[in-house]
C-alpha cells in the first residue's frame, strides 16, 4: 500500500512562529542593540551605558521604578494569596466559577479601569497629587492583581491533600501545616504571580500618567528619549531593562534546574 | 473635538518604529508614477483637524453673505473641486499625527507624505534639514481667482511669516499657515482672581497647590519657566516702553543660556511639586469636574474647554498672561521626499492649500475643530462675520463693548471696519481665545526653534525635572528598600526546596 506522503515535515509548521520571531523579535533586538551602542554620528561607543549608570536622575527612576513595582508587588501578594487560599479551600462545585469573579475586571479596558478608580481615589483622598506614589502603587495593585492569583490559586487547588492530612495525622496544629507545608509548596506559584506583576509595575507607565504621577518610571524615561529623537539613550534604557527582566527570569529558572537534578542524584 | 495631544511617543510606538524601520529595508517604498489626469496627493495633518462633514440640518450656518455647512468631508469636496477645476482627478491619502516628534519620528522612518501640517518650530527644523519644496511662485500670484490663501491670509498673520527667518529664508517660502493661537491659562473666574491667573507664576502659586496643571510639553514649559523666572524683567516700564519692545521680548523668552535653562530647571520642578499634574489631554475634563482651577492651554483648546464647562453650567475665563504669551502656528509644508520635482503633485498640494483658506472652507474648518484660521478673507467678509455670529452680543444685550479686531482683518492700520459688538464677559472668555485683542498680542512672542545642541540641552533639562533623583532619597527608603531585596532573595532560594517536593511526586507518579 502506497504510503501518503506529505510535502513537508512536522519541523515546517515551526515555520510560520520562526519567520515571526525573526521579524518581530529577533530583527528589532538588533537594531535595539545598533542603537544602544552608537552614538548620533553611527560610531560605536558605550556612552550610552555609562551615561545611564553615572546620572543621579536615570539612576534615581531606576530606583523609583523599582519602589513602585516592589509595593505594588508586595500589595498584590498580600491580598493575592489570602484570596487564592481560601479560594482554593472553597466547598463550591466550581470553584472556576468563583475565580471568575476575580477576573472579570480584567475584561474590561484597562483604561476605562484607570479612570473609575481615578474618580474613587479622588473621593476618598481629595487631592490626587497629595499622594503620588501611594495612588501609582495602588494603580498598579489595581491592575495586576488577578495576575498574582491566578498562578497561586492554580499551585494551591492542585496540592497533594494526603499531605495536609499527613501533617496533621503527625501532630502539626493547622499553623504549622500551612506554614510547614502549604506555604512553602505554593511558592512556585508564587513566584510565578512576582514575576507575572514586578515586571510590569516597572514600566507600565500610562498607569501613573493617568493617575497623575509627575515622576517618570523606566517606561516614561524610553519615551522621553524618543520623543527628543534620542533614540539611542532609548535603546539602551531598553535594553538595560531587558537586561534586568532576564536576570529575575534567569533566577527564577534556575533554582528549579538545580533543584532537579539535586532531586534525581538524591534517589 | 479637538485633541492636539503632544502626548510623547509611547513605548508601544518606538516599538513599532523599530519594527517599520526593519520593514523598510525589506519593502523599499516605489514613488508612484502620476499619470496627467491622474494624481495622488499624501496628506498627513493632526488628529481631528479638518472638517470630515456630516453635519446635522440645524447646525447650518447663517451668515450675511453665504450659508456655510458640511455635507461632505473636507478631502471629498476637495477631490471634487480640484477635478472641475483642473480637470485633473486628485486622489488624496489623508492620514494624521499626534505629536510634532511623531510626525518626525515617522519622516525618519521613511513614511512618505506630500503635505504635512505640523507646528511652526517642527517646520524649521526641517527647513533647517533641507526636506522641503519651497511654495511656488505661481502660488503668491493674487491675481488667480483659485490663490484663496494669498487673498485671503491674514496681514497681521503674513507679516509675521514674512518677517521670521532661518538661515537667511523667509518661513513664507516654504510654509503656508493654517491654523494659529496663543499660550495662556484657563482659570474658574470663581475660585482663582484674574490677576493671579494672569501670570505665568500661578504654576508656582502656594494658594493653587496641586490646583493647577500645565501641558506634559518641553517647549510650553519651557516658554512659561522663562516668563515666570524674567517676570520682573518683562513687566519693568523700561522694557515695556522700549522702542525695540518686540524684538527685545522675543529675545528674552527664546533665550537659551546656560544660566536660564538652569533656572528653568529649578523653577519647573517647582511647578512640578506644586502643580496638579503634567497633563496632555484631561486638563479640560478636570476643569469641568472641579479638580483643578486653572490650567495651561493653547487658545483653540480654551475655546473648547469653555464651551464644553457651559455645556455643564461652569463659567471658565482665559486669561494671557501678563509676561509674555506664545504665539503658535500650524502650517503647511511641502515634502522633498513626497513631492521631489513632480510639478503634477506640487500643484496639487498648493491646490488643497488654497482649497482649506476658501473663506466657506476656513468657517467650516474653524467650526470643526475649534482653532482660529490664519486666513482673514482678504475682499471676502464672511469669516468676520462667522466671527461676529460666534461672538456678537444678541440684539437685547445689556450692555456691550466694541472689541476690534483690525489688526487681524485689515491691512489699513486706522480702519474701524473690524469691530464686534459683544458681551463684556466674552472679553475673558471665548472671544479672548479665538481672536486675542490687539493688546495681548503686542505681549505676544514667537518661539523659535532651538538648534540640535540648544535642543538636547533643553530636553535633558526636562528629562531631569522629571526623573526621580537618586540623591533624594532619604535613608529610611534605602533601608526599606534593601530590607525588601533581603525579602525577596530569601523568597527565591526557599522557592528551591519546595521543588524537592514536586521531584518526589514526579517520581511517584512514574512508580505508579
Amino acid at each position: 500500500m502506497p504510503m501518503l506522503k506529505i510535502p513537508f515535515t512536522r519541523k515546517a509548521l515551526a515555520i510560520p512562529y520562526a519567520v515571526f520571531l525573526l521579524l518581530f523579535v529577533a530583527a528589532p533586538l538588533v537594531v535595539l542593540f545598533y542603537y544602544a551602542f552608537t552614538n548620533g554620528k553611527g560610531q560605536f561607543t558605550f556612552d550610552n551605558l555609562t551615561g545611564f549608570f553615572s546620572d543621579p536622575n536615570t539612576l534615581g527612576t531606576l530606583l523609583y521604578s523599582f519602589a513602585v513595582a516592589l509595593a505594588a508587588t508586595a500589595v498584590c501578594l498580600l491580598i493575592a494569596y489570602p484570596t487564592a487560599y481560601f479560594l482554593s479551600k472553597l466547598h463550591l462545585g466550581n470553584k472556576t466559577s468563583v475565580l471568575l469573579i476575580f477576573i472579570l475586571p480584567m475584561w474590561i479596558n484597562f483604561s476605562l479601569r484607570i479612570t473609575a478608580l481615578k474618580e474613587i481615589l479622588t473621593m476618598i483622598e481629595g487631592n490626587l497629587a497629595d499622594f503620588q506614589f501611594i495612588n501609582a502603587v495602588i494603580g498598579m495593585t489595581y491592575d495586576f492583581l488577578p495576575f498574582m492569583i491566578l498562578p497561586i490559586f492554580n499551585t494551591i487547588s492542585k496540592l497533594d491533600g494526603s499531605l495536609l492530612e499527613a501533617a496533621r495525622d503527625l501532630g502539626a496544629t493547622r499553623s504549622q501545616a500551612f506554614f510547614r507545608v502549604t506555604l512553602p509548596l505554593s511558592m512556585p506559584g508564587v513566584i510565578s504571580g512576582v514575576m507575572m506583576v514586578f515586571l510590569p509595575a516597572m514600566t507600565n507607565y500610562v498607569v501613573l500618567d493617568m493617575l497623575y504621577n509627575s515622576t517618570y518610571i523606566m517606561g516614561s524615561l524610553i519615551g522621553s528619549y524618543f520623543a527628543a529623537y534620542n533614540w539611542h539613550g532609548g535603546s539602551m534604557i531598553a535594553l538595560i531593562l531587558l537586561a534586568i527582566i532576564g536576570i529575575f527570569t534567569l533566577l527564577g529558572q534556575n533554582g528549579s534546574e538545580q533543584e532537579d537534578s539535586r532531586g534525581g542524584a538524591l534517589l | 473635538m479637538i485633541k492636539l495631544y503632544m502626548r510623547r511617543i509611547s513605548l508601544f510606538t518606538a516599538a513599532f518604529l523599530v519594527v517599520s524601520l526593519f520593514s523598510s529595508f525589506i519593502f523599499p517604498v516605489y514613488a508612484s508614477s502620476s499619470e496627467p489626469e491622474h494624481v495622488k496627493l499624501r496628506i498627513c495633518n493632526w488628529e481631528e483637524y479638518i472638517d470630515i462633514g456630516g453635519w446635522d440640518e440645524d447646525e447650518l450656518i447663517e451668515l450675511d453673505d453665504g450659508e456655510v455647512i458640511g455635507e461632505n468631508s473636507m478631502i471629498e469636496d476637495f477631490e471634487e473641486w480640484y477635478y472641475e477645476t483642473y480637470g485633473i482627478i486628485a486622489d488624496v491619502e489623508y492620514s494624521t499625527f499626534g505629536t510634532n516628534e511623531d510626525l518626525y519620528n515617522m519622516l525618519t522612518l521613511g513614511d512618505v507624505y506630500d503635505l504635512v501640517c505640523p507646528s511652526e518650530y517642527m517646520n524649521m527644523k526641517l527647513i533647517t534639514e533641507d526636506r522641503l519644496v519651497p511654495l511656488s511662485e505661481e502660488f503668491f500670484d493674487e491675481s488667480n481667482e483659485n490663490n484663496y490663501y494669498i487673498r485671503g491670509i491674514s496681514p497681521y498673520i503674513r507679516n509675521i511669516l514674512d518677517g521670521q527667518e532661518i538661515n537667511g529664508q523667509a518661513w513664507s517660502e516654504y510654509m503656508a499657515g493654517y491654523m494659529w493661537g496663543i499660550t495662556g491659562i484657563v482659570y474658574n473666574p470663581e475660585m482663582v482672581s484674574e490677576e493671579d491667573a494672569s501670570t505665568w507664576t500661578i504654576l508656582t502659586n502656594p494658594e493653587y497647590r496641586h490646583k493647577v496643571t500645565i501641558k506634559d510639553n518641553v517647549r510650553d514649559a519651557y516658554f512659561a519657566a522663562v516668563g515666570a523666572i524674567k517676570r520682573d524683567l518683562l513687566l519693568s516700564e523700561d522694557f515695556k516702553n522700549d522702542p525695540d519692545y518686540s524684538v527685545k521680548l522675543e529675545a528674552e523668552m527664546n533665550d537659551t543660556t546656560p544660566e536660564t535653562i538652569q533656572a528653568a530647571q529649578d523653577y519647573l520642578q517647582r511647578v512640578r511639586d506644586n502643580a496638579y499634574s503634567f497633563e496632555t489631554d484631561s486638563g479640560k475634563a478636570d476643569m469641568v469636574t472641579g479638580k483643578v482651577l486653572a490650567n495651561y492651554q493653547w487658545s483653540g483648546d480654551a475655546v473648547y474647554s469653555m464651551d464644553q464647562a457651559e455645556e455643564d453650567d461652569l463659567i471658565l475665563n482665559f486669561a494671557v498672561p501678563e509676561e509674555s504669551t506664545n504665539i503658535y502656528f500650524d502650517g503647511w509644508v511641502m515634502l522633498k521626499s513626497g513631492i521631489g520635482t513632480d510639478k503634477a503633485k506640487q500643484h496639487a498640494a498648493e491646490a488643497f492649500i488654497n482649497f482649506v483658506s476658501r473663506p466657506d472652507n476656513v468657517v467650516r474648518n474653524m467650526y470643526f475643530v475649534g482653532y482660529t484660521s490664519v486666513i482673514s478673507g482678504g475682499d471676502d467678509p464672511l469669516i468676520f462675520e462667522y466671527a461676529d455670529w460666534c461672538y456678537g452680543a444678541e440684539e437685547d444685550a445689556e450692555e456691550t463693548v466694541d472689541y476690534s479686531l483690525d489688526y487681524f482683518f485689515s491691512e489699513d492700520k486706522d480702519g474701524e471696519e473690524y469691530i464686534i459688538s459683544a458681551e463684556p464677559e466674552q472679553l475673558d472668555r471665548q472671544l479672548a481665545a479665538q481672536y486675542p485683542s490687539i493688546d495681548m498680542m503686542e505681549r505676544s512672542s514667537i518661539m523659535t526653534y532651538f538648534n540640535e545642541e540648544k535642543n538636547e540641552v533643553i530636553n535633558n533639562m526636562w528629562i531631569k525635572v522629571r526623573c526621580y533623583n537618586i540623591y533624594n532619597t532619604p535613608v529610611w527608603a534605602w533601608i526599606a528598600g534593601i530590607a525588601a531585596a533581603v525579602v525577596l532573595i530569601y523568597l527565591f532560594i526557599h522557592g528551591r526546596r519546595t521543588k524537592k517536593y514536586y521531584k518526589y511526586k514526579n517520581d511517584q507518579k512514574l512508580i505508579q
